[in-house]
């Protein structure tokens, strides 16, 4: 059993180094730590800009402002989860041609993926923060470090990592068994962008929508960050709900995306191998 | 390097009066020609000579072979002769232009066919991918067309012209490749290891294609990289053999494999036990020995002074307590000639 | 000795040849490949719905949905330009097609050309219908007077664009996997400088100041992207980026 899980351990370590190396190597830590942070900082400066053109920057909106810049900083983490992993995946089969050796070695396939996209998530880990700063420094959005409420905030966190990570494997098996699916990753991000509530609230959303978007995972961990951090001081998508019931909601909304996603990827991994897409010769 | 040179030296020298011979007199047109050609690549941790002096001529007409181990060479000289690269230094011309200064001429003359090659857009089908390349080159569109069906027909890809090009096996890939390399009519081809990874028919159809083109007009050039020295004697009028950047012998495969006529050619087959190659080099008599290791036995080939050599070998083989499987003597081929040049076989050289 | 054997072409011919048959795989490409369609247009338009709900959650205007819809047409270009003409170039050397090119007659300029064309048609499309969709879905207006001037700022947007694009091909080239990183990395940036989701004024910038700066930009790009080819190739030549496989 031991002998197992270091053998998985270390899968994972090579597996995270892979990752690391595809994404990094191109050029040295700091310019690429710059670069990773150039998408998210622009993402929150075009959202104030509009911001400040409707609104004039009055003083009764900027709650609405902290919604949008806290909910930008934490989209990273889905935008990486979910695009990174499947941009990974199909870069492996399609330009390098080890995902089949990946996949029928001894090591986890899920497992795999996460370390692969691990070096991603932990750039996103680091846009999160910068992406707070510049809205605690130059748009003044009142975030003082000492009054977050940590607990909150990692346990919100945690499930909403767990749920992202059940839905990127599932998503990137998906694609796995179908064709043509560059470029799905980053599709996909773009539609849980509508339904996570990061931008707007997702009472925004047409009824139907809104309905399947409450379903989602994502706004209410983005509701819980955004209360962990500012409180009472950001503009608050549920406002009936205490955070106990957000989390609650958000523990039920987890369990549901990893055991969906699990039915899903035993289905659509049988239907790659079944098809011979694990290998598939693809023109990239 | 300088002692292996100088040890190599007095074979080098008999092997150029030999080429020498050959009618590469100034009055015949050269298709290529090389003087002094170097190339170094340079990255921050090492500096390679890729090719170092390399003097060449071929002359038109001749199916002209470079050939050597990998590493050895041969890519960066095509490369440099389809204007791709720069040489570092030395001339070299191609069809009498000059490869740095006339290249842009020397590009309606030309096509290159490299092995493995996955060139080309996989939304096209065949027949689109082929035209788009002709274009490339000027040519009319009707006569392009005419041209490509002509050579699927040849090559027995008629049918494959109408699919997209990543449906294709290996074997048809390569056999379109060589479509497009045929196709624009170039007045030297370039096939850089055009068999490489293929099987024994396609390879075939391949070699057979390429006589057939070269015997349609008397003008035409190839020059062909390999490393399967029995595709080089099938082929080839003359071949250079390149080894670490230079070349070590050049002249018509008969002649080369002269140079080993003398010697007494045994392959021995061993059963798997202590290592033997450097004993067996270290007898008197063994000009030189290679061996590599194929279904579970140790095939070993060995350039013997003479016939008295061999119960020399048989007693060191018997006193390492390997056990013989089977001895043969054999004809020699380009491989014995080039284990002979440099000492040791191709595999060895590969290795490092 | 065959009849089309040992011509050789004039250059304009050759030009011109290869303009046509570089445009003609991306034409093909969006007709064969309906999931490349779905995503080119998908993708600008969910960018866009998400900007518009932005706009709905402030109570904005509806005029400032017109912004959004333009920016979401304009968006299909941009990601057009930065990833199928800037990195396009670095695929091609990946699986080969530069070296075969390079050793052609033809010059890259001309394969660049090709490739804008063959792309500029195909994106004009789908940019035509997310402004059809997005106008009916988001019930957006356009007044007549505005119709020519947009026009032309929307032809030299074009000329802009795709002239950026061939000068990130060469930098693409020269530079490989830092210069992809880069193109990824501008391109929200980009969308924020560019006002693709907001007036520019709102920047501070004057709309006709920004006419003049995006018709300055044409012939600035097509020189340096003319300059920038020829002297990175022969680089490329000299440093044996050319025939560089994976990196």
């Amino acid at each position: 059993m031991g002998v197992a899980v270091a053998r998985q351990l270390s899968g994972y370590r090579a597996a995270v180094l892979l990752g690391w190396a595809v994404s990094s190597n191109w050029t040295r830590p700091i310019l690429f730590i710059a670069y990773s942070l150039l998408r998210p900082v622009s993402m929150a400066l075009i959202l104030a800009v509009m911001y400040t053109v409707i609104t004039g920057n009055a003083a009764a909106t900027r709650p609405y402002l902290a919604f949008l810049i806290i909910g930008t900083a934490f989209w990273s983490f889905i935008q990486e989860g979910v695009s990174e992993f499947a941009n990974g995946i199909l870069e492996d089969r399609g330009r390098y041609h080890i995902l089949k050796y990946a996949y029928i070695a001894p090591l986890g396939f899920p497992i795999y993926l996460v370390g692969r996209a691990t070096s991603k998530l932990a750039s996103a880990a680091a846009s999160v923060v910068i992406v707070l700063l510049v809205g605690a420094f130059a748009l003044h959005l009142g975030i003082n470090p000492l009054q977050i409420d940590y607990p909150l905030l990692v346990a919100a966190c945690l499930l909403a990592f767990v749920s992202v990570i059940a839905f990127a494997i599932t998503f990137s098996t998906m694609l796995l068994a179908g064709r043509d699916t560059n470029g799905y990753g980053d599709i996909i991000a773009q539609f849980l962008y509508l339904f996570s509530g990061a931008i707007f609230p997702i009472s925004v959303l047409p009824g139907p929508i809104a309905w399947i978007a409450s379903l989602s995972p994502l706004p209410y961990w983005l509701e819980l960050c955004r209360r962990a951090i500012l409180h009472a001081r950001v503009y608050q998508m549920f406002p009936n709900m205490s955070d106990g019931e957000v989390l609650l909601r958000l523990v039920v909304a987890t369990a549901g995306t990893v055991l969906l996603g699990y039915i899903l990827f035993r289905f659509t991994d049988r239907r790659a191998r079944r098809l011979g897409h694990i290998d598939m010769e693809v023109n990239w | 390097m300088k002692v292996f040179f100088h040890a190599l030296s007095p074979t080098l020298e008999s092997l150029s009066a030999v080429s020498g011979s050959h009618p590469s007199s100034n009055s015949s047109r050269l298709a290529v020609e090389t003087r002094r050609l170097t190339r170094v690549y340079k990255t921050r941790r090492e500096t390679t000579t890729a090719l170092h002096d390399v003097d060449l001529e071929v002359e038109q007409g001749e199916l002209f072979g470079v050939l050597g181990p990998n590493g050895a060479g041969k890519t960066t000289l095509i490369k440099i002769l389809v204007t791709l690269l720069l040489p570092t230094s030395g001339e070299a011309f191609v069809d009498s232009l000059d490869v740095v200064r006339d290249y842009k001429r020397l590009r309606n003359r030309i096509a290159m066919v490299s092995g493995g090659e996955q060139a080309g857009y996989g939304v096209l089908k065949v027949r689109e991918q082929l035209w788009m390349f002709s274009q490339f080159y000027g040519m009319d569109s009707k006569a392009a067309r005419r041209r490509i069906d002509e050579l699927l027909d040849r090559l027995g890809l008629a049918e494959a012209g109408n699919k997209e090009i990543t449906s294709l096996s290996s074997g048809m890939r390569q056999k379109m490749n060589l479509v497009r390399g045929l196709m624009t009519d170039p007045r030297v081809l370039f096939l850089d290891e055009p068999t490489v990874a293929l099987d024994v028919g396609a390879a075939r159809d391949v070699r057979s294609e390429v006589q057939r083109w070269m015997a349609e007009d008397p003008t035409r050039t190839v020059i062909l990289t390999t490393h399967y020295m029995q595709e080089a004697d099938e082929l080839c009028d003359r071949v250079a053999i390149v080894n670490r950047g230079r070349i070590v012998a050049e002249g018509a495969p008969r002649t080369l494999k002269a140079s080993v006529d003398e010697d007494v050619i045994v392959d021995l087959q061993l059963d798997p036990g202590t290592p033997l190659l450097d004993r067996l080099r270290a007898i008197e008599g063994v000009g030189a020995a290679s061996v590599r290791e194929e279904d579970g036995v140790d095939r070993f080939s060995l350039l013997l002074a003479d016939d008295a050599v061999l119960p020399r070998v048989m007693t060191t083989v018997e006193g390492a307590g390997r056990r013989v499987s089977g001895l043969v003597r054999r004809q020699p081929t380009l491989e014995d000639a080039f284990v002979k040049l440099v000492g040791r076989s191709m595999t060895e050289e590969e290795a490092g | 000795m065959s009849a089309i054997q040992h011509a050789e072409r004039s250059p304009l011919r050759i030009f011109l040849k290869t303009i046509v048959a570089r445009a003609y795989p991306r034409v093909v490409a969006a007709n064969r490949h309906k999931s490349w369609l779905f995503l080119d247009m998908a993708l600008p338009m969910v960018g866009a719905l998400a900007m518009v709900l932005v706009y709905q959650g402030l109570h904005a205007p509806r005029q400032y949905l017109g912004f959004v819809v333009m920016g979401g047409a304009m968006l299909a270009f941009w990601q057009n330009v930065l990833w199928t003409m800037g990195a396009q170039f670095s695929w091609d050397r990946g699986n080969g097609t530069l070296e075969l090119m390079a050793v052609s007659p033809t010059s890259f300029e001309a394969v660049l050309l090709g490739m804008a064309g063959g792309a500029m048609i195909m994106t004009t499309v789908r940019a035509a219908f997310i402004i059809l969709i997005g106008s009916l879905v988001f019930n957006v207006t356009y007044t007549a007077g505005g119709l020519l001037p947009a026009i032309g700022v929307f032809l030299l947007t074009l000329g802009a664009l795709y002239g950026m694009g061939m000068l990130l091909a060469s930098l693409f080239l020269f530079y490989s996997r830092e210069a992809w990183h880069l193109g990824d990395a501008l391109q929200e940036p980009v969308n924020f400088l560019s006002g693709l989701y907001f007036p520019v004024k709102a920047l501070g910038i004057p709309a006709g100041t920004e006419t003049l700066l995006v018709a300055a930009q044409v012939p600035i790009f097509a020189l340096l992207a003319g300059v920038a080819l020829r002297y990175l190739e022969s680089r490329a030549r000299k440093d044996g980026k050319l025939v560089t496989r994976w990196e």
